[in-house]
C-alpha cells in the first residue's frame, strides 16, 4: 500500500482539520483522502467495552456509513474497532459511506497487532491517516495527541461508551474545544463501563438518545426503521418485546420477566438467535442490530 | 512348618498369599523372603514384641517366613497378623484348622490388632479364591460386612485371635447388624440458592444424562455453592455401586471405623495444584487417584482455568474409557473412573469479563491465553456450559424456597435416569453421555424439522462435528426430561443454548 503525505498548504488537505490549533503537518495517509471531505463523524470509546457498547458502536458505524458519512475512529480495540467494522459492513452492503482510522503511531505500523485484518480492510476501502512519520512505534504519549486529529477531522464526535478514565473523554474534550458537536450515548448508571460517557452528558454533551438527532444535526437525512418482527411465534414475540423494553438481559432475567420455565426460554433464545433477531455476547442477550 | 492364608493388595484386586513359616536350628533370627517391601520387613519387630507382650514365647531359633507366590511384590501392614499366627502355631498341631481361614491385620506392640487399609478389596479377593472365613481387625468389620456371604471373625488382639484357633475354630462368625445402604442425609439444598433457574435447569440436564458440566461466572456468583449440591440430586447408589466405590476408597485407605463405607455419591474437589499421580492414580504400588475416588460421583474441578493444561489432557482418555490403567515394571493395575466432571471457572483471568459492575482488567493477550485453556480437547468432554451471574442485590432478600429445591430436581433426574435404564438395558451404557456415534441413530430418533434445524444451526453457529454429536446426546437427555421418545426442535434448541462457551467470547455481528 502506497504511503502518501499531504501538507497543510496543499489543496487536498482536509478542510476541517485546518481549523484546529496545531494541525498536523504533514499528514501521512494511505487510501482515499477524499473521504475526509465527506461528512465525518467520530465514533469513539474505550477499549474496555461491554456488549452494550460494542453493539451500539457497530450499529452507529453502520447507520452513519449507510447515510454516506465517513466514520472516524482510532482503530483501538473495543469500541473503535466495532465502529470501523460497522462502517465496513455498511460498505459491503453497498453504502456510499466509509471509514477513516487515525493512528497514534507510524502509518505503516499496525497497532494493536491483532487488528491486522481490520487495518488491511480500512487501508483498502477507507482511509488511514497519521501525523507520525512511517516507522514510528506507538508510545503512550502519542495517543492523546492523535485524538485531536480524530475530533479535528469530524463535524461531530460521539462517545459511545467510556469508563471513568478513557482516551475517548480526551477526544470529546478536544472536540468541544474545536467547537464541534459532542454526543455521548447514555448507559446504565450502575455499570462501571458507562461512567465516563454518562459524566460527559452531565457536563454538557448531547445525549444520543435517538440517532435521528445526530443525522438531523449533520444534515444526513432520517433513519429508515426496519421491521424485524418477521414470522415470530407468540411466545417468541413476547421475549423480543421484553428485550426491546430492557435493552439487554441475561437469560435468568428473561425467565423471571416472562414467567416461563428456563427450559423453554433457553430453546427460544437459540431459535431467535438463529433467526437473527437477537444476539448474545458475554452471556447477555439483546436485540440484534436492525 | 505352618501355612496361613492372607492376601496381598495390587491396585484394587487382591491375590491370595500363603505365609509359610518354618523353624530351623541355628542362631536366633527372623528371615523374610518373597518380595516383601519395607512395611512387611519391619513387621518382624512388631510381631516379636506383640507375641511376647501377649504372654507367649517367641522361638529362639532360626525362623524363615516365606510369602508365596514369591515372585510378586507385596506391601501393606496387614501381613503382621498372619505372620504372627504362623509363628504362634508352629508345632501346635493346629495347622489343619487354618486351611479355610484367612487372616489380615496389623499388630501393635502390645498385641492389639489395628485398623488396616483395603479390608474390603482383600476380602473380595479371598472370596474369589473360595475362602469365606476371614479373621480381621474389629475396626474393619463393618467395611467387610458389605460382602454378605463372608464369615467374619473380628478380633481386638492377638490373644483373641489365638483363642479362636485354640478353641478349634468353632467360634460362630459375627452375626451383627449389617449397616444399611439406605441412610442418606443431604444438609445442603438447592433451595438455598436464590434464583439461578437457568443454571439449575442446566444442572438437572447434566445430572440426568451424566454429562460434564462447566459453570462459568465471576467470583462470588455461587458456582461452588451449586456444585456442592449436585450429589444431592443424583439418584441413590445401588448396592453394586456402593460396593464399587467403597472398594476404591478402601484401597486408597480413606475408610476408618467411623466411616466404614461410602454411602453417598462421592464429591471430590481436588485443588488445582494437584499432581498428576494424585489425580490419575499412582505410586510404586499404585493407589487410586482423584478421578477414581470420584467414581460413581462427581469430580469437581474448581478454578478449572488454573489447572495445569497437561494434567487436564491426561484426564481425557480415562474419562472416555471409564477406567484408568497404571503400568509398572511388574505389571499393571486398573481403577474404574466413571465420574461426572463438574468444572467451575472465571470467564477471564481477573474474573470480571461480562460483569456490569466491575471492569475487566485483562489485556487481550491475557484473555487469549486464558481462552486457549478452554479450547483444548478436554472441553469436548464437557457437554454443558452454564453461565452463572451474581444474584442482584435487590433479589438477595428474596424468600428462600421460591426456586427449585433439591427434591424437585432429584425427582426430574430420577425419572430421566429410569427412562435411560430401560432404553439401555441390553447395552453396556448407563447414561446418554456415553452414547457412541454409531449408536446415535438407533437411540436418538428426531423429527424431520429437528434434523433440519440442527443442520442449519451447525452451519450458522459454525459447530464442529464433535459438537454436533454432543448436541444430539444432550438433546436426548432433554427429551428424556420431557419424557418424550423423539427429539424435537425445542430439545435441540435448548441443547444448543447450553453450548454457550463456543460463542461466549464471540462479539456480536462478526463471524457468526
Amino acid at each position: 500500500m502506497e504511503i502518501k503525505k499531504v501538507h497543510i498548504n496543499e489543496e487536498a488537505y482536509p478542510v476541517l482539520l485546518k481549523e484546529i490549533s496545531k494541525p498536523p503537518d504533514p499528514l501521512y495517509y494511505i487510501g482515499n483522502l477524499g473521504l475526509a471531505e465527506r461528512t465525518c463523524v467520530a465514533v469513539v470509546g474505550s477499549r474496555q467495552a461491554s456488549g452494550y457498547g460494542c453493539r451500539n458502536a457497530e450499529a452507529l458505524g453502520e447507520k452513519l456509513a449507510a447515510r454516506g458519512a465517513s466514520v472516524v475512529s482510532g482503530m483501538a480495540k473495543g469500541i473503535d474497532s466495532c465502529a470501523h467494522r460497522g462502517a465496513l459492513s455498511a460498505m459491503w452492503q453497498g453504502s456510499r459511506g466509509s471509514t477513516i482510522a487515525v493512528l497514534g503511531c507510524g502509518i505503516d505500523v499496525c497497532y494493536p497487532p491483532s487488528n491486522k485484518k481490520l487495518r488491511d480492510e480500512i487501508a483498502g476501502f477507507g482511509l488511514i491517516v497519521s501525523e507520525y512519520p512511517p516507522g514510528t512505534q506507538p508510545a503512550r504519549y502519542m495517543f492523546p495527541s492523535r485524538n485531536r486529529i480524530i475530533s479535528g477531522l469530524s463535524a461531530a464526535t460521539v462517545v459511545v461508551q467510556a469508563p471513568g478514565s478513557s482516551g475517548a473523554l480526551i477526544t470529546a474534550e478536544m472536540a468541544a474545544e474545536q467547537g464541534r458537536f459532542v454526543y455521548a450515548v447514555p448507559g446504565n448508571i450502575d455499570s462501571a463501563y458507562n461512567l465516563g460517557s454518562n459524566k460527559l452528558i452531565r457536563d454538557g454533551a448531547a445525549p444520543l438518545v435517538i440517532l435521528e438527532d445526530l443525522l438531523t444535526d449533520l444534515g444526513l437525512g432520517t433513519e429508515v426503521v426496519k421491521d424485524f418482527e418477521k414470522n415470530l411465534g407468540e411466545e417468541e414475540l413476547r421475549l423480543v418485546e421484553l428485550l426491546a423494553k430492557e435493552g439487554e438481559m441475561t437469560e435468568e432475567q428473561l425467565c423471571a420477566a416472562s414467567g416461563r420455565p428456563a427450559s423453554l426460554v433457553s430453546g427460544m433464545v437459540t431459535i431467535l438467535e438463529m433467526k437473527g433477531v437477537i444476539c448474545t455476547y458475554l452471556g447477555k442477550i439483546f436485540i440484534a442490530k436492525s | 512348618m505352618t501355612k496361613i492364608y492372607t492376601a496381598s493388595l495390587c491396585g484394587m484386586k487382591a491375590e491370595l498369599v500363603t505365609v509359610e513359616t518354618d523353624l530351623q536350628s541355628g542362631l536366633p533370627a527372623v528371615n523374610m523372603v518373597g518380595l516383601a517391601d519395607t512395611t512387611i520387613k519391619e513387621a518382624k519387630e512388631r510381631i516379636r514384641a506383640a507375641i511376647i507382650n501377649s504372654g507367649c514365647g517367641f522361638p529362639k531359633q532360626r525362623l524363615t517366613v516365606n510369602l508365596s507366590p514369591a515372585g510378586t511384590p507385596k506391601e501393606g501392614s496387614h501381613f503382621d497378623l498372619p505372620i504372627a499366627m504362623g509363628i504362634l502355631l508352629l508345632g501346635s498341631g493346629r495347622q489343619s484348622l487354618c486351611e479355610q481361614v484367612a487372616y489380615i491385620g496389623e499388630l501393635s506392640l502390645d498385641g492389639r490388632v489395628r485398623h488396616i487399609r483395603g479390608a474390603l478389596p482383600l476380602a473380595m479377593g479371598l472370596r474369589e479364591r473360595g475362602i469365606r472365613k476371614l479373621v480381621l481387625p474389629r475396626t474393619n468389620l463393618q467395611e467387610a460386612a458389605l460382602l454378605r456371604d463372608m464369615e467374619l471373625y473380628p478380633v481386638d488382639d492377638l490373644r483373641e485371635c489365638l483363642n479362636f484357633i485354640m478353641e478349634g475354630g468353632k467360634a460362630a462368625p459375627w452375626k451383627g447388624k449389617q449397616a444399611s445402604c439406605a441412610t442418606r442425609e443431604q444438609k445442603e439444598d438447592f433451595r438455598d440458592i436464590i434464583g439461578q433457574e437457568v443454571v439449575k435447569r442446566t444442572i438437572v440436564t447434566a445430572a440426568a444424562g451424566n454429562h460434564g458440566l462447566l459453570l462459568m461466572g465471576s467470583p462470588g456468583s455461587g458456582k461452588t455453592m451449586m456444585a456442592k449440591r449436585i450429589p444431592g440430586i443424583l439418584p441413590d447408589m445401588s448396592y453394586e455401586e456402593t460396593l464399587e466405590i467403597t472398594r476404591i476408597h478402601s484401597a486408597a485407605g480413606l475408610l476408618s471405623e467411623e466411616t466404614p463405607f461410602v454411602l453417598e455419591r462421592p464429591f471430590r474437589a481436588p485443588h488445582h495444584s494437584i499432581s498428576k499421580a494424585a489425580m490419575i492414580g499412582g505410586g510404586r504400588h499404585p493407589r487410586p487417584g482423584e478421578i477414581s475416588l470420584a467414581h460413581n460421583g462427581i469430580l469437581f474441578l474448581d478454578e478449572f482455568g488454573e489447572f495445569d493444561p497437561s494434567l487436564i489432557e491426561m484426564l481425557r482418555q480415562p474419562m472416555e474409557a471409564g477406567q484408568v490403567t497404571i503400568s509398572r515394571s511388574w505389571g499393571a493395575v486398573s481403577f474404574p473412573c466413571h465420574a461426572m466432571i463438574v468444572a467451575a471457572a472465571n470467564p477471564c483471568k481477573c474474573g470480571y469479563l461480562g460483569d456490569e459492575h466491575h471492569l475487566c482488567t485483562c489485556t487481550e493477550r491475557q484473555l487469549n491465553a486464558y481462552l486457549s485453556r478452554f479450547s483444548g480437547p478436554i472441553l469436548d468432554r464437557i457437554d454443558l456450559h452454564a453461565q452463572v451471574f451474581p444474584v442482584p442485590y435487590e433479589d438477595m432478600g428474596m424468600e428462600e424456597g421460591s426456586g427449585l429445591s433439591t427434591e424437585d430436581m432429584s425427582l426430574q433426574v430420577k425419572r430421566a435416569a429410569a427412562i435411560q435404564k430401560e432404553r439401555y438395558q441390553n447395552t453396556d451404557i448407563r447414561y446418554n453421555s456415553r452414547l457412541e456415534a454409531k449408536q446415535i441413530p438407533v437411540f436418538c430418533p428426531m423429527t424431520k424439522d429437528a434434523g433440519q434445524f440442527l443442520k442449519e444451526a451447525c452451519e450458522k453457529l459454525a459447530l464442529s462435528m464433535r459438537t454436533y454429536y454432543k448436541i444430539i446426546k444432550v438433546s436426548r437427555t432433554i427429551a428424556d426430561l420431557h419424557e418424550t421418545d423423539t427429539i424435537d426442535t425445542y430439545h435441540i434448541a435448548e441443547a444448543l443454548r447450553y453450548r454457550t462457551l463456543d460463542r461466549f467470547y464471540r462479539r456480536p455481528g462478526h463471524g457468526n
